[in-house]
């Protein structure tokens, strides 16, 4: 594949750095990162093949390929990287920016899981494991899975039937109104 | 010495035994533990892949109660909140745009004065001795393979904790309470928990991995020091057996509960029968159980 390094392809690169701090430009390509990352086996992009990527602003070759969701955010990389690139903080930068191509997530239900999960804690003020659990794998069409790790954390009270609430819950969504209208078009 | 206690959610839950056991041995060591009023969720892995400024809001919000309340320490026993509330103070500190942002979000201008804790610190910084004083009965015959987990080291420039890749502490305290702990490649590996509903399949391989080393390494114990993993480690264990065809039934304990049983502790008062792979046959072979 030939790139050319235009204003159009740096664009990404640019949009990383003012959300995030980080550059990718620093990245040499010496692969420490994908040789730790515990989930490289299951990434159709390699961490530093991603890291590649945004230097090149390979957008959509990047959401198409959904390693960013499959990043378990270990920080393993980040530890690691020799230019002190925080690569965790470039891809949660990716995942931020991912809302309007959310049409090429291979992996949907992961970003509809941290959504469900912050919309539990907006109501609850605390996750609700339970409900999360059901919540996610009616939404991933498989009601029934994991019921045989559930069961016995049911039965020896580990997993609560009723979700706790926090007090604190009233303030909390309070916050996040605020910063949901703070961040209203930052992607505009 | 006091403490503001921050329990977080799965303690609650899934961590109900983590908990029960951290309050008896800070109990037994003479740490007052006091839960911090009204707290919320620390938004974990989820917060941080929505919104950079929510992620960090959330732990501001639990930390600002506890400053409210005249706390300068905190302790926070799941490495999901740990890693988060210390991520909180750190970027607050060199980040003065994110501070100013932050400012905006609150109405009670949070300084940054509380420093976070693991359990783990706490006990090691009170000094190794203190925790031999107590001790009714050594665990003598435990091989046990130390678990640290992803956060609790990583990233060292946040965490500012042990070595990052062969931590040393929980081997230390399990040590001192006289059980054996043996030496293995995976203690920092993560376990994928934050995938653990949504793609199973790789939860099941990265702890299959954990496991068989430590079956390997000749342990026939594992202690952890966060309620996520031991979920993992020990809810998932027979799901793993059946997927990969083996047998390990190795118990998953917190440190706590070891610390306890050393303490003389009955296990119920741990919770230790609440663990989904039972230790009886383990922790009998060595006459604590």
């Amino acid at each position: 594949m030939t790139v050319v390094f235009s204003k159009e392809n740096l664009k990404l690169s640019k949009d990383l750095q003012t959300l995030t701090g980080e550059n990718v430009m620093l990245c040499y390509q010496c692969k420490k990162c994908t040789l730790g990352c515990p989930s490289a086996y299951a990434m159709r992009m390699k961490p530093h093949e991603l890291m590649r990527a945004t230097q090149f602003g390979l957008a959509e070759e990047i959401y198409w390929s959904g390693a960013i969701w499959i990043c378990l955010s270990c920080e393993t990389c980040n530890t690691r990287c020799p230019q002190d690139i925080n690569i965790l903080r470039v891809i949660d930068g990716l995942r931020e920016m991912s809302k309007e191509s959310e049409y090429y997530n291979p992996y949907p239900a992961i970003p509809a899981l941290h959504r469900i999960f912050m919309a539990l804690v907006e109501r609850f003020g605390k996750v609700y494991e339970l409900g999360l659990a059901l919540l996610i794998n009616l939404r991933m069409l498989t009601p029934f899975k994991d019921i045989d790790m559930a069961s016995p954390m049911l039965l020896k009270g580990k997993l609560k039937p009723l979700p706790h609430f926090s007090h604190g819950a009233k303030e909390l969504r309070k916050v996040m109104a605020r910063i949901r209208a703070m961040e209203k078009d930052r992607f505009a | 010495m006091r403490y503001a206690y921050f329990p977080g959610c799965s303690l609650s839950s899934s961590g109900y035994d983590y908990n029960l056991s951290l309050k008896y041995v800070a109990k037994a060591l003479g740490i007052d533990l006091a839960e911090v009023k009204d707290w919320v969720c620390c938004g974990a892995s989820s917060a941080h892949a929505t919104s950079h400024l929510l992620s960090i809001a959330l732990p501001v919000l639990n930390l600002s109660h506890a400053e409210k309340d005249g706390f300068d320490k905190l302790i926070a026993p799941c490495l999901a909140c740990l890693s988060r509330f210390k991520a909180a103070n750190v970027e607050l500190e060199h980040d003065a745009d994110l501070k100013k942002k932050i400012h905006e979000v609150f109405d009670y201008k949070y300084q940054g004065k509380v420093r976070v804790y693991h359990p783990l610190e706490v006990f090691l910084e009170m000094g190794i001795e203190k925790i031999r004083e107590r001790i009714r009965k050594k665990l003598k015959g435990l091989k046990v393979a130390c678990y640290y987990g992803c956060a609790l080291t990583r990233p060292p420039k946040v965490c500012q904790f042990d070595n990052v890749e062969d931590p040393q502490s929980m081997d230390t305290i399990v040590k001192a309470l006289g059980a054996e702990t043996i030496d293995w490649s995976f203690k920092t590996e993560c376990c994928g928990v934050s995938m653990t509903l949504t793609r199973s399949d790789m939860v099941l391989k990265l702890s299959n991995d954990i496991l068989r080393e430590a079956k390997e390494a000749g342990a026939n114990a594992i202690t952890v020091a966060c309620p996520l993993c031991q979920a993992n480690l020990d809810g998932r264990q027979r799901q793993i057996e059946e997927a990969y065809k083996t047998r390990y039934g190795i118990p998953i304990l917190y440190f706590t509960q070891l610390m306890g049983l050393a303490f003389g502790a009955y296990p119920k008062e741990l919770g230790i029968q609440k663990l989904i792979t039972s230790p009886r046959e383990v922790l009998g072979s060595v006459g604590l159980m």
